[in-house]
């Protein structure tokens, strides 16, 4: 099963390929074309994965090119890390396509939409299937590029358009550092496979300062495409793409890249206590910052969006308090309820054509699979016992304490208590109380979309039995079989975290039921006490605006400055040359006639110019 | 030298050189004969013919060692090979497009064109081969006279005659300003052989001018910068390449680029590597010492390419920052002295003749047939004609540097050189990452404008020659990209670097 696993990416390319061909029909059974291939993925990565948790592995590698004395490597690999993200991946990745055959239906670029999901998908698989950094790095790119598609898939609108554009370039920006990152360790350790980066740095090759250096370096890449703080913004704005995307990037796959680049270089990390130390710093502060801004958003898909980003933040929290398990457990079970709540409200927006939560209302019966499926969702993103999240959340908890970072403890804990809130509010607004807004044909989802969404449910509920303290740690072992030396895997954490977050997710859907079911606390009630700072949170602290007030108002200066002195310099002396021609000649004269003058001027100026240069180093050499 | 040391050289070694020249010469005196109205097409065969033969020629080769004739004016070593290969293909591609050009207001068939292209290859590959400083000098010289005629040869387009003349203006300036460097060289060392130059450089007198050597190195690097189009010398491009007939753009773009690198290595290289530190000036060699300053000139040419870049509205002149940019990128592994510095720039300027001449291919469609340089000719390409489409997503991608194109590797191996030094170019390093972040802007935009603007305008048909042009471009940014391996071991197996700075005696029996 092993052997075959390189051909996990091709079966979406092929159907990428085959979509692409026939991207003109009409006919929606296309769709299955998707959806077939990317099965026969999930049969191979669960077939991998299966090998693995039996402690199989492999490793195929051949010289791609050679560039001097160096040889550039290429090939796949798989271990216990990848196994699951590609179990993760392709899972979601098939629902998403079955989904988006209802969900698509009737658009004009059915199978093109197809397609984008097939080359999407081959991007990210291939991305988690690399042995080494650079290959990571080439599919990492590619995943921006089938993002950037899908985000713009509705390029009419011109909100869409601009989000596409903004994600990838936002992106690119966290790309720049894992790049020199990428270099800077091959140079030291003359290779990009992690293996040999991680023996050398387990025999003490890069000096201190150098690990955390180039460890900081990848971390920046990771911030990019996980929507870590400051390079968040790319993500609600994507939500202009179509739901079923938003559940495919933005909750399961592209966004979680960033969490896997990190596991995936754990070793590395490990070895530098900043390094370290800066990933929990930037995982706390955004899991919470990003939580408080989910509070206040209209829009059903933005408060999902914050939402992830705040629990993408959680995953960071663990990893940078030596939590591997734990941030790599709430990857799996995020990937699930996150996927679940996308869809979900997909099937919502399906239903009732607006993603204002202002305008729904008492849905809970008409959607009677889709509410209660969302109700499973929301529970296990809050935390409540027994469902995935809470074990996932706990753990995080846990290693963060036993880190002894318990400032950043704590801040997660307040985080948690506003994601049951700001989930719970969701809920209620959109599936309880009156319908508010116009509601005419409100009806289920068919079947097609329903099926992938209580298959999510299903393992929304489960997949926090991976590994729990009561029936035993799976998950634990499972990845204890890879390179990375497990630290807080044994759970002696204080007894008392898990009741403290459950007392606090209870607290977060208590007060959203009194405020947005009973209404017993005013609905401003927020708004009154602290107006300054809900207004701050409303507006997302104004972090867009920071940015549209420096970095593109001075690239835009830049390029007016250069615009300004080749219009007006440069267009200016040949303006000049010409009118001076003309004057001269006075006999309406074409340019040509006036060659030996603007020679002169011309010749003049780069006399100048020559004297200037010699003059500057005359100077500085005398 | 008498007629036996004439006979006695090899002549052999430069057939390609000789199958240019001959087929130039042949087709001026066809075009001469053939009747006004005649189409001019058989010549464009013909040249494409000669330059196929000297392809052949230069393959042929390979195997053979290195070789100097007439005292160094003319070397066949590695470096002659490797360049004239890019140099003949690039060409190549350009007779196709112009043969493929039509443009209403030509009313008139005109063969010059062909032998004038040709005449400024011969030119460049003249450079290729030389290493002497009048040789060298009058290749540069053979290739700018008749780069300045082409630009210039819609006779009735006002803006072809404007951007010929901006052209040949500029042009004599950076003529004059490389003159003044070499000439600084000569009356330093008195020879103008580049290995007699650098053995003369030894000299225990002429430490005690080591500035005046700094102030050489400055005046001819600053004049040469200007065929490829990098600061301070970049400022014709964007005339030149709006007003110019596509092809000829084209032309400028790569072929002309390449030449220019050429010369400014074979010149700079040579000459300067073991000169001596000038006093008062930290670093221990020339070359160190000049280092920040040359840095920086590309610094400033990958910000000034990329920036203004931004705000082109003229695919046309984008395309000319894009190129001032790609300079940019193209000079780090020069600037910054990168062990890999023959093949990285070897291989980026493969890359970049596949990307560039490419687009310029789609360019030259859509803008004859829509009559316009806006970038809106782009509009809904994809669903008017996807497959040109998709061949212009691939260039954009490649040259902004997007894995799985050839572009990507390219870059990625410039980067590699400049991060593997000791100590490495962090900043330089640093400002053409953030730079090609910026050209992303662009380059999307325009596939932007292919994928997400709908348009109802006329499919566009692609002529044969064209299309050929286009599926051989495509493939190869692609292939490249894929298995950069094909290249990079074509290099390493051929080539050896070594033979570079290997000074023959010459055989044969005359005295010096």
């Amino acid at each position: 099963m092993l052997q075959m696993s390189w051909l996990i990416p091709l079966f979406p390319l092929l159907s990428f390929i085959l979509l692409v061909v026939f991207r003109k029909s009409s006919n929606e059974n296309t769709a299955w074309i998707g959806v077939l291939l990317t099965g026969a993925s999930f049969v191979l990565s669960f077939g991998a994965w299966l090998a693995v948790w039996q402690g199989d592995g492999i490793k195929v590698e051949g010289t791609w090119f050679q560039l001097g004395e160096r040889a550039i490597t290429m090939g796949y690999e798989v271990n216990p890390l990848n196994a699951l993200m590609l179990v993760i991946v392709s899972l979601v990745s098939l629902l998403v396509h079955l989904y988006s055959k209802g969900y698509m239906h009737g658009d004009e670029r059915f199978s093109v939409f197809f397609a984008y999901l097939g080359l999407f998908s081959f991007a990210m698989l291939g991305l988690v299937l690399s042995p080494n950094l650079l290959q990571l790095y080439m599919f990492w790119e590619l995943v921006g590029l089938g993002s950037f598609l899908l985000i713009g898939f509705y390029y009419f609108k011109p909100e869409a358009k601009a989000a596409a554009k903004k994600a990838f370039v936002m992106t690119r920006i966290g790309d720049v550092g894992l790049f020199i990152g990428m270099v800077l360790l091959f140079w030291q350790v003359g290779s990009f496979e992690y293996d040999e980066i991680f023996s050398a740095i387990k025999n003490g090759e890069l000096s201190q300062s150098m690990l955390t250096l180039t460890a900081i370096c990848i971390f920046v890449g990771a911030i990019g495409k996980s929507g870590q703080l400051p390079l968040h913004t790319w993500l609600p704005d994507a939500m202009e793409g179509p739901t079923p995307v938003s559940a495919l990037i933005h909750a399961a796959t592209m966004v979680a890249a960033g969490v896997y680049l990190v596991a995936a270089m754990y070793p590395l990390f490990q070895a530098s206590e900043t390094a370290l130390t800066v990933v929990a710093v930037v995982g706390g502060v955004t899991a919470i910052f990003a939580a408080s801004i989910g509070l206040m958003q209209k829009d059903i898909k933005r408060v999902l969006a914050y939402s992830t980003v705040s629990q993408l933040g959680y995953m960071m929290l663990a990893l940078g308090a030596s939590g591997y398990v734990a941030g790599i457990f709430h990857l799996t079970t995020h990937a699930f309820f996150k996927a679940l709540l996308f869809l979900a409200a997909g099937s919502v927006i399906h239903a009732v054509h607006t993603q204002n939560i202002e305008e729904m209302g008492g849905l809970w019966k008409k959607l009677n699979i889709t509410g209660p499926l969302f109700l499973i969702g929301a529970l296990a993103i809050s935390g409540i016992p027994l469902l995935s999240g809470f074990f996932s959340k706990d753990e995080i908890l846990m290693s963060t304490y036993a880190d002894g970072k318990y400032g950043l403890f704590w801040i997660a804990v307040i985080a948690a208590f506003m994601t049951a809130f700001y989930m719970f509010r969701l809920f209620f607004l959109v599936f309880t109380g009156k319908p508010r807004g116009s509601q005419k044909g409100v009806h289920e989802s068919p079947s097609v979309m329903t099926l992938p969404m209580i298959v999510l449910g299903v393992l929304a509920v489960v997949a926090g039995y991976l590994n729990t303290p009561w029936f035993g740690t799976f998950l634990t072992d499972y990845l204890s079989q890879g390179p990375v030396e497990l630290l807080h895997a044994d759970h002696h954490g204080p007894v008392w975290i898990p009741f403290v977050a459950t007392a606090v997710a209870l607290l977060g859907i208590g007060l959203a039921y009194m405020i947005y079911q009973k209404g017993s606390v005013s609905r401003d009630w927020l708004t009154r006490t602290f107006p300054g700072l809900s207004h701050v949170i409303y507006n997302k602290w104004f972090v867009d605006e920071g940015y549209d007030r420096t970095v593109v108002k001075g690239t835009t200066g830049l390029s007016w400055l250069g615009v300004w002195f080749d219009k007006y310099v440069i267009e200016g002396l040949v303006a000049g040359v010409v009118s001076g021609v003309q004057a001269l000649s006075r006999l309406g004269s074409e340019m040509q006639n006036g060659q030996v003058q603007s020679y002169g001027t011309f010749a003049i100026f780069g006399l100048v110019l020559l004297l200037l240069i010699a003059a500057l180093s005359g100077g500085y050499f005398s | 030298m008498d007629l036996d040391t004439l006979l006695s050289y090899k002549w052999g070694v430069m057939a390609p050189e000789f199958i240019i020249l001959g087929v130039a010469t042949l087709l001026s005196v066809l075009d001469l004969f053939m009747k006004k109205e005649a189409s001019r097409k058989p010549l464009a065969w013909l040249a494409g013919a000669g330059i196929i033969a000297a392809l052949v020629s230069v393959f042929l080769q390979l195997d053979q060692e290195v070789t100097s004739i007439l005292y160094d004016t003319y070397r066949l070593d590695f470096f002659s090979k490797a360049f004239k290969i890019l140099l003949l293909l690039g060409t190549l591609l350009v007779i196709v497009l112009a043969s493929s050009y039509k443009k209403e207001e030509i009313d008139e068939n005109r063969g010059e064109f062909y032998y004038l292209l040709l005449a400024a290859l011969l030119g460049a590959m003249m450079m290729a081969s030389s290493a002497d400083m009048i040789t060298l000098f009058v290749g540069l010289e053979l290739l700018s006279l008749s780069s300045y005629i082409m630009a210039g040869l819609e006779r009735r387009n006002k803006r072809s005659n404007e951007a010929a003349f901006k052209y040949v203006v500029s042009g004599g300036i950076a003529t004059a300003i490389t003159l003044f460097g070499m000439s600084y060289v000569f009356g330093l060392t008195g020879e103008t052989n580049l290995f007699l130059i650098v053995q003369n450089m030894q000299d225990e007198e002429l430490l005690k001018h080591g500035f005046l050597l700094v102030f050489a190195f400055f005046i001819t690097f600053v004049g040469l910068t200007f065929k490829i189009a990098a600061a301070p010398l970049h400022m014709w491009a964007p005339d030149v390449y709006e007003g110019a007939p596509v092809p000829v753009t084209a032309f400028l773009s790569v072929v002309s680029k390449t030449a220019g690198f050429v010369i400014l290595i074979r010149f700079i290289i040579i000459t300067f590597i073991s000169a001596p530190a000038a006093p008062n000036i930290d670093g221990e060699v020339m070359l160190l010492q000049v280092q920040p300053y040359v840095m920086a000139l590309a610094a400033v040419t990958m910000v000034i390419g990329n920036v203004t870049a931004l705000r082109q509205r003229n695919i046309k002149r984008m395309f000319a920052y894009s190129s001032i940019a790609q300079a940019g990128y193209l000079l780090v592994p020069f600037v910054s002295n990168s062990s890999l510095l023959f093949e990285l720039i070897w291989f980026y300027l493969l890359a970049y003749l596949f990307m560039n001449i490419g687009a310029f291919t789609i360019i030259q469609l859509l803008t004859t047939q829509a009559g316009s340089n806006d970038i809106s000719v782009f509009r809904g390409l994809f669903k008017r004609s996807p497959w040109l489409a998709l061949p212009m997503t691939l260039f954009l991608l490649s040259l902004a540097g997007i894995p799985v194109t050839a572009g990507f590797v390219g870059k990625f191996g410039i980067f590699m050189g400049a991060l593997g030094l000791e100590p490495a170019h962090y900043w330089l390093a640093a400002v053409m990452m953030l730079t090609t972040l910026i050209s992303y802007v662009y380059y999307f935009n325009v596939i932007a404008v292919m994928f997400f603007r709908d348009d109802e305008g006329r499919k566009i048909s692609v002529p044969g020659g064209m299309a050929t042009v286009l599926a051989f471009c495509a493939a190869s940014t692609l292939i490249l990209g894929v298995m950069p391996g094909l290249a990079l071991d074509f290099f390493y197996g051929n080539f050896d670097i070594n033979e570079f700075f290997m000074r023959i005696e010459e055989v044969g029996t005359h005295t010096h």
